[in-house]
């Protein structure tokens, strides 16, 4: 299974070059971050430390940028037909479902290794806690990865890539605003391991742990079960689409 | 060695294939023949295991398509309708792709490389993206990449669409030969194709296998000397 996840990574992957949307694409998150980062984060306003003008836009840019990554997955193997000849062929669903999701965070991290010149120039004139930056790094590295899997799987759904774009937009918005604290006061919830609990679901909160240095199991298991859960919607969407 | 049992296929309230019953062994050329929605591409979707029956099976050399589904399609070889394959590859890239994902080693991949692009004559656009190649080349493309591994069972679907005179009796002379060690099933309404290449017919309409003979039989049981009228006449039956 492994083979065949990497045979189907590698098509992929190399899929986004042979095509004028990975350039698109590394251009336009250049752009966009170092925007963010200097104009609506005020850079030279903030003790730059920690960079936290430039990883704080990082979760919505991602909500932007990802679904263009994933939208073509499925839908354009189900709009093309060459979803017949992919699934007609001796492999398991998760194996292509692997590959398809492993290469858009592929994608996603050389657009984040991308952005190290900006911090090392950074590094050059700032006293820089290259720690929390590696954390942070890891956040952004591991929200790419959740709204992959959530793109993977919205575009496994329908043959329009622009559908796909835009459902996944919006359900990478929910996911990296969603804020569950208002069901503590709404059900009058005491206890502390439900106040906790209920916390935990808090996209946002992991990300400000691992931006704050806490690189807690908590916080990746977090991000790997809110991966596997649309990796494996997935698999049962391709299963299902036969029947 | 295919072996279909009561096969049936629902898309909600419509029966697409209706109780379908039939037995293949190598070395037999089996056309479907059948109206437009007679149910023969949903049948070989069904083969292929692309789709999942509403109930019955389907068995390759043994395995169930259903719970058995990798054993048993590594012995198939899929074409379907229109060719479909990924235009932003070449058509070296492709073969690789496919060559991979059927775990093919090297120096096999080598031998039939060469071979296919030879018997195919794809030796002049073998580096060419598949999205600028002309229909015939794509159709050809598809069905070398169908063939790479050598599948002990060809299926194809309507074939020799797109192909020009030449390339439509090279490669029906192609199928006799390949048939003659493996099982081939194409589905086609062209009768003139069922003609040149079938040792058996299987006649669908409606989802119903209505009749399973050889093209001479079904020429006598329509009495009938050409194909054409014996397949309206069946039909309308």
């Amino acid at each position: 299974m492994l083979y065949q996840t990497y045979v189907i990574f590698a098509k992929e992957f190399g899929g986004y070059f042979r095509s004028r949307l990975a350039y698109f694409l590394l251009g336009a998150y250049a752009f966009i971050s170092m925007f963010a980062a200097f104009y609506m984060g005020g850079f030279f306003e903030l003790n730059n430390m920690e960079l936290f003008s430039f990883f704080y836009f990082q979760g919505d840019i991602f909500a932007l940028l990802v679904p263009a990554i994933t939208m073509r997955l499925w839908a354009e193997e189900r709009r093309s037909g060459t979803m017949e000849v992919l699934l007609t062929q001796p492999l398991s669903y998760t194996s292509v479902v692997l590959g398809k999701f492993f290469s858009a965070w592929l994608f996603c991290t050389v657009l984040l290794v991308l952005t190290m010149p900006f911090l090392f120039s950074v590094g050059s004139f700032y006293p820089l806690d290259y720690l929390n930056i590696l954390c942070s790094y890891l956040g952004c590295w591991f929200i790419a990865g959740v709204f992959c899997a959530v793109g993977c799987c919205v575009s496994a759904f329908n043959k329009s890539p622009v559908i796909a774009y835009i459902a996944t937009l919006i359900l990478s918005l929910i996911i990296s605003t969603g804020n569950f604290d208002f069901l503590i006061s709404e059900f009058g919830f005491s206890s502390n391991i439900m106040i906790r609990t209920i916390q935990s679901l808090n996209f946002s909160k992991h990300f400000q742990d691992l931006s704050s240095g806490q690189l807690g199991l908590d916080n990746i298991i977090y991000y790997l079960s809110m991966m596997i859960l649309p990796l494996w919607l997935n698999v049962i969407t391709v299963e299902y689409k036969k029947s | 060695m295919l072996v279909v049992k009561k096969l049936s296929k629902n898309f909600g309230r419509i029966r697409a294939v209706n109780n379908v019953n039939f037995s293949l062994k190598r070395g037999e050329i089996v056309t479907l023949l059948g109206p437009n929605g007679a149910g023969k591409t949903t049948l070989m979707r069904l083969i292929s295991g692309y789709l999942e029956p509403s109930s019955g099976s389907v068995r390759i050399l043994e395995h169930d398509v259903t719970t058995e589904r990798q054993e048993a399609l590594k012995n198939i070889g899929y074409v379907p309708e229109n060719s479909p394959l990924y235009g932003d590859m070449t058509v070296f890239e492709y073969f690789l792709f496919i060559a991979k994902l059927r775990h093919m080693s090297d120096s096999s991949f080598q031998e039939r490389y060469n071979e296919i692009v030879n018997n195919f004559e794809l030796k002049s656009v073998i580096n060419q993206r598949i999205e600028t190649l002309s229909k015939g080349f794509r159709h050809r493309t598809a069905i070398a990449g169908a063939l790479l591994t050598k599948p002990q069972i060809l299926i194809l679907d309507e074939p020799t669409e797109g192909l020009d005179p030449n390339q439509k009796h090279a490669f029906r002379e192609f199928l006799k030969k390949y048939g003659e060690n493996n099982l081939v099933v194409v589905s086609t309404h062209i009768m003139e194709e069922v003609e040149a290449l079938a040792t058996r017919v299987i006649m669908m309409n409606k989802g119903r296998i209505i009749k399973d003979s050889t093209a001479f039989d079904l020429k006598n049981f329509a009495k009938s000397q050409n194909l054409e009228d014996a397949f309206r006449q069946i039909i309308n039956q």
